[in-house]
């Protein structure tokens, strides 16, 4: 074992593994709960460095405009004013993917978006780097702004980036099966066209960067909110110039991501260069205006979709047509687009698929990565069909999904594998729970019900460069002056990946799960992991980890069988005690003394394990976007009371079922669910980046982006249905993103219920619902 | 601007600190006397992450001139757990205990204020504690179980089991 | 961004120091109380005062003082949370201090002051409306004496009011509330807290001796004008009625067609509009039905 061709892709030759567990199960709090709860944790803004100087970054208030000049003499003679940089210093382009890397850490010639830096300045302390901004002089020659995707493709007059024509970033074309003769033939067609709006990640803590460059030895040590290290490290390297081995990334703990700290910030790399010009440490944090400026939020999609079905409600095919608004830049774009269309083949059979697709470029914040990313677009739109057809049908929505929803072993006309699902069970669930079926089409005007499902992937099967290493690494270090250390470069953002890693170690090794150490977030001294995105680290992480638990266990017990007198098959290991299965009480010894043993006679003891998920093919366009080594599921019941003279929707209660397979930690998937639900509520009803014709960003703050706030949660009951994913490491799969889908449509749906009307834009602003009940009436 | 010399009560310790008029509480707080805990979400007071009770009462240190803050006593989320053996409180524990805690940078805002409400008021319904936490923005969580936390601590110090 | 500008901080120990910092630092100064609007403008640039004279700790400004057939007297630094959870403001004033637990967050309330409140004179303010369909005074200070003025000409407009460099706001009056009368306050906002209101409203309904006609109404709003905006159409259409779903209709319209309201981030002037009717018939039914319950 250990050798990469042994491990490499076999990983989901499982053997029948125990479903007994003591430690993967537990509702165990954060093993960093205590250091959150008093406020000793530090998160990167904390962090202070020996002589650091404090960085700020100038932003442009023109949303398209030509740099002319950019004069900073006299931020230079500012005392206390270090340096300034400006596009001059950062040539170099950077992108999270590498082949369309098309973003700089400060704007080079022109700015395509309101608040894309300009120019940095780094100073004594933060009064005084602003104060230098306000001297820095920036002679701009402004552009015209398209704000709007549908513009933008006609605009080959006006090009956003000179080689994108008619300002299309990518666009893609699948076709499975016949979907054009599949519709002709189908027996009902419905035809649509939607909006997915413009929302942000509203992590509470702003980017922030330390950059520490050591020039007598050429290192740079980066203290980030860094939720994907690896691609920050890569890019880093690119416009530092630098070889990776010469670049540490220490990601302290990061207050929420959700995606949005996936790509390299600019913080990161302005900090960096302004280190090296001046040697002293540079600290950037973000205000959260910057956030807003810096987005890589939700895609905005223009989406126009046909779905057919036969005589009986079964799906035929499905027609997607999507204008995705890009923003300024590339980011994640090609990414995102492709998911979209993958998207819409599970969770429900699709024998026909067509999808065209195109990410466009316009003049706002770019769009990125965000919690569910390509999912929640063309959910909101299927969910809602299928409502329609089952009232076309005479079904329920609830008969419609189980008619059509996937089972385990599915394989999707994309070749999307579906090695476990309890999608049926989470439908049935939710409906029991909620008594859908005696309300549904029966409350009273303004009154609704509504029902969605969703899932989302629990892994990617590519990275984004050409790679044939590892996914994840992980290595146990046993050792008796610290017991058993993990060291894993997987992130937690929030989530509690560190606990659940500790909790899957565990129980591998038999210990508890607080007596496990681990060390993550490091790019020098954890193992290597690909970055906190597509819901891949409890299933990730978890094969690493348990791969390197039980090379531990091979090397341990012979020798707990030797002290024990017994044979090794006799042998089991749990709660820190190895025992005897036959005379427990006679026949057993402790970790702690087996570890000692171990080391006294062989020497240290340290094993590393790997995931590599396997390299599915079939996906037509897009680098296999959409294969993942599995699925998590979600069914959710929207209750809605919607006020019929001002149009407001008041949700009352969301009913979620879950399968995210074996949990490991049940406490930490609620809070996901929780945590997902308030997110997608958010987007259906008050979240919006407001964008002025112009550019400009019209509400950059919390106060006018409008976060769901204690006052308007609906009561959440959610379960977890019972499942066990076989081909995952402890049978777990993905909570955390799989649960956002279903919201909004499950909402949109109610909605329907409660008034009669249906809704094809997000939010859904008490105006909207109003305007369309006064239509209503006045038909 | 010359600085002056301050003394701000902060958790039961007077600390001397030279600041100007146009210092904010929050940054006095977390730069000038190192206690981090404070956090810093928006700098505009909609989030509520830099809340800190001021004699007693949930305020935003982002709103606040230090130099206003002289000879009233402050409490930071370093001031909650037992000054001498860092024991959580009581409502601390439940925080952890109940999955009120995800990537915890709302959380010591979010400690602060509900510790004010349940300092206050001896059973608050779920509508107060509610209420209370409008103003503490939590993207992570969706707030449940910060109020199941809450509600499991009143019920558990009503009945006698904790302080 | 995050820096103030630079100013001279002045803590006067009374009021008439206070007074004195304000004749003499002029426009060049602003009054800091709670500071929740005020340092915001500083943080955004909007405002650049050369000096902040913090009248926070004055005692003689901060209370409240609401004795049985008396009125109430509030002074100006008392906080909006002592006003949410005044017991006996709420025994007589409930719209007002039902409009005051709804301003902003918790912490909001705590610092924030009911004089800063209605001095920031925000169209969508949540205090002026209700004092103003109460009958409140605004109680001026300066080195030369004190003067009075209702609620509604108090605020002449857009963060416009009737300050006089030299003036301070130090108190409000109450008038008792009349018998058989009742004041109700609503509001319209996306969210259910944190709200910048779309729209916010107090009807404060007398009844005749009968118990069923309407003596006197007040009709005030807010967040539609840059004011606050007094019904001129209500009190002619429902004094000496009883009420009728068909009044409620009418004073539903009416309301409406006074309504100046204007399209922002926040809602669109249509929309504005629409809801100034839902509020004007939901709460001219609750303040008559709170009327005859009194």
């Amino acid at each position: 074992m250990g050798k990469m061709y042994e491990v490499s892709n076999k990983y989901h030759e499982y053997k029948d593994y125990t479903r007994e567990f003591t430690e993967v199960g537990r509702s165990i709090p954060r093993l960093d709960g205590a250091a959150k709860v008093t406020g000793k944790v530090q998160y990167t803004d904390d962090l202070v460095l020996p002589r650091m100087a404090y960085g700020k970054i100038l932003r442009s208030p023109h949303a398209h405009a030509i740099i002319k000049s950019i004069d900073f003499s006299e931020a230079l003679k500012l005392d206390g004013v270090y340096d300034v940089i400006t596009g001059a210093d950062c040539p170099i382009p950077y992108g999270i993917v590498p082949h369309n890397a098309n973003e700089h850490a400060l704007a080079v010639g022109k700015v395509r978006n309101w608040g894309e830096g300009v120019a940095a300045v780094a100073a004594r302390d933060e009064a005084t780097a602003e104060k230098a901004l306000e001297l820095i002089k920036v002679e701009y020659e402004v552009l015209e702004a398209i704000v709007d995707p549908r513009e933008s493709l006609k605009r080959d007059d006006l090009r956003i980036h000179e080689d994108a024509p008619n300002n299309i970033a990518y666009e893609g074309v699948q076709v499975y099966g016949e979907p054009e003769k599949a519709l002709e033939e189908s027996d009902y067609v419905l035809e649509q066209e939607y909006y997915s709006s413009y929302v942000n990640h509203a992590f509470i803590e702003p980017q922030s960067a330390i950059a520490d460059f050591d020039n007598n030895t050429g290192q740079l040590h980066l203290y980030a909110t860094c939720q994907v290290p690896h691609y920050t490290h890569q890019q880093l390297s690119k416009v530092m110039e630098l070889p990776m081995n010469k670049i540490r990334i220490t990601v302290p703990l990061i207050g929420g991501g959700f995606g949005g700290k996936g790509v390299a910030s600019q913080a990161d790399f302005c900090s960096a260069i302004l280190s090296r010009k001046i040697g002293r440490p540079v600290k950037i944090t973000y205000e959260r205006s910057e956030v807003f400026a810096t987005n890589n939020g939700r895609h905005p999609c223009y989406m126009k979709f046909k779905m057919g079905f036969d005589k009986n409600g079964k799906i035929t095919a499905v027609d997607f047509n999507n204008i995705m608004d890009g923003g300024a830049y590339a980011g994640w774009g090609i990414v995102v687009l492709f998911y979209t269309a993958s998207m819409v083949h599970i969770p429900y059979m699709v024998p026909n698929v067509r999808f065209e697709g195109k990410r466009v470029y316009t003049n706002k914040p770019t769009c990125g990565a965000h919690r569910g990313l390509g999912g929640v677009q063309p959910r909101f739109a299927m969910e809602q069909m299928l409502d329609q057809a089952a009232a076309h049908f005479g079904m329920s929505p609830y008969e419609i999904r189980k008619l059509n929803a996937a089972e385990s072993g599915y394989t999707a006309k994309s070749m999307m594998y579906v090695p476990h699902t309890e999608y049926k069970k989470c439908l049935d669930e939710v409906v029991q729970r909620s008594g859908y079926l005696e309300k549904h089409g029966k409350l009273p005007y303004g009154k609704g019900i509504g029902l969605s499902g969703g899932y989302y992937i629990s892994g990617t099967s590519y990275t984004l460069y050409l790679s044939y290493k590892p996914h994840t690494v992980a290595t146990i270090k046993i050792d008796e002056e610290n017991g058993a250390t993990v060291f894993c470069g997987a992130t937690d953002i929030g989530q509690g990946v560190d606990t659940v890693m500790a909790q899957m170690a565990a129980e591998t090794l038999g210990i508890k799960t607080e007596d496990v150490k681990v060390i993550p977030r490091d790019t020098q001294i954890s193992t290597f992991d690909l970055g906190t995105f597509a819901s891949r680290l409890t299933f990730a992480t978890g094969w690493a980890i348990r791969k390197a638990a039980e090379k531990v266990n091979a090397e341990l017990f012979p020798v707990a069988a030797s002290m024990l007198q017994c044979r090794g098959e006799e042998i089991a290991v749990k709660d820190g005690m190895f025992y005897s299965i036959y005379e427990k009480k006679k026949k057993h010894v402790p970790w702690s003394d087996v570890v000692t043993m171990y080391i006294e006679s062989n020497g240290p003891l340290t094993c590393t394990g790997q995931f590599t998920p396997p390299r599915r093919k079939g996906i037509q366009q897009g680098g296999n976007i959409g294969h993942s080594p599995t699925f998590g599921f979600s069914a959710q019941i929207a209750e809605v009371d919607v006020d019929l003279e001002t149009g407001k929707v008041n949700v009352l209660k969301i009913t979620e079922a879950g399968d995210c397979g074996q949990p490991i930690n049940p406490m930490s998937v609620e809070g996901q669910v929780h945590g997902s639900i308030q997110m997608g509520m958010g987007q259906a009803l008050y979240e919006e980046m407001k964008i002025a014709p112009d550019g400009k960003f019209i509400n950059p703050s919390l106060h006018d982006y409008k976060l769901p706030t204690s006052m308007d949660m609906p009561e959440i009951d959610a379960t977890i249905v019972e499942a066990f994913d076989p081909s995952a490491p402890y049978g777990g799969k993905e909570s955390g993103e799989g649960p956002i889908q279903p919201t909004a449509p499950a909402i949109f749906n109610a909605v329907y219920d409660a008034i009669g009307v249906r809704f094809t834009e997000m939010p859904l602003t008490p105006e909207k619902v109003l305007n369309a009940i006064k239509a209503n009436k006045a038909k | 601007m010359k600085k002056q010399l301050i003394t701000l009560d902060i958790n039961d310790q007077l600390y001397q600190v030279a600041v100007t008029p146009m210092d904010i509480l929050v940054d006095v707080i977390r730069k000038e006397i190192g206690l981090t805990g404070t956090k810093k979400g928006c700098g505009q007071g909609d989030c509520g992450a830099c809340t800190v009770l001021i004699d007693g009462k949930p305020q935003l240190g982002c709103l606040k001139l230090a130099i206003a803050c002289q000879g009233k006593k402050i409490t930071t989320i370093e001031g909650v757990a037992d000054p001498v053996t860092g024991e959580l409180h009581p409502l601390q524990k439940s925080f952890l205990d109940h999955g009120a805690v995800q990537c915890g940078f709302c959380t010591p805002g979010m400690i602060l204020s509900s510790k004010a409400l349940v300092d206050s008021t001896p059973n608050p319904s779920k509508e107060e504690i509610k209420r209370t936490l409008a103003g503490n923005t939590c993207r992570c969580t969706g707030y449940i179980l910060i109020f199941e936390a809450i509600e499991a601590y009143v019920k558990a110090r009503a009945e006698g089991e904790v302080k | 961004m995050n820096i103030l500008n630079e100013f001279e901080y002045y803590a006067p120990k009374t009021k008439s120091e206070a007074l004195e910092l304000v004749k003499s630092l002029g426009s060049s100064a602003k009054v800091l109380a709670g500071g929740t609007d005020l340092i915001i403008m500083m943080k955004e640039k909007m405002i650049k005062p050369e000096a902040i004279i913090d009248i926070s700790n004055l005692d003689e400004l901060k209370g409240i003082v609401c004795k049985d057939g008396q009125g109430a007297e509030i002074g100006a630094c008392t906080t909006i949370a002592e006003i949410e959870f005044s017991k006996d403001l709420e025994k007589k004033y409930s719209a007002l201090t039902y409009a005051a637990g709804e301003l902003g967050s918790n912490q909001v309330r705590v610092m924030a002051t009911i004089g800063g409140n209605c001095c920031h004179s925000s169209p969508a303010a949540e205090t002026p409306t209700p004092l103003s369909a109460l009958g409140a005074k605004v109680v001026i200070s300066g080195l030369a004496g004190e003067r009075e003025l209702p609620m509604e000409d108090f605020i002449q407009g857009n963060r416009k009011n009737d300050l006089q460099p030299g003036e301070i706001v130090s108190k409000f009056i109450l008038p008792e509330p009349a018998k058989k009368s009742a004041c109700r306050y609503g509001y319209i906002g996306l969210r259910n807290a944190m709200e910048i209101d779309a729209v916010n409203m107090a009807v404060n309904i007398t009844l005749e001796d009968d118990g069923t006609k309407i003596k006197d109404v007040k009709l005030v709003m807010g967040s539609v004008s840059p004011r606050p905006l007094v019904s001129e159409l209500i009190p002619g259409l429902l004094k000496g009625t009883e009420l009728t779903e068909e009044l409620i209709v009418k004073a539903g319209e009416a309301a409406q067609s006074e309504a100046k309201p204007i399209t922002d981030v926040r809602a669109s002037a249509e929309y504005r509009r629409d809801v100034v009717g839902a509020l004007a018939r939901r709460l001219v039914k609750e303040a008559y039905e709170a009327a005859k319950e009194a």
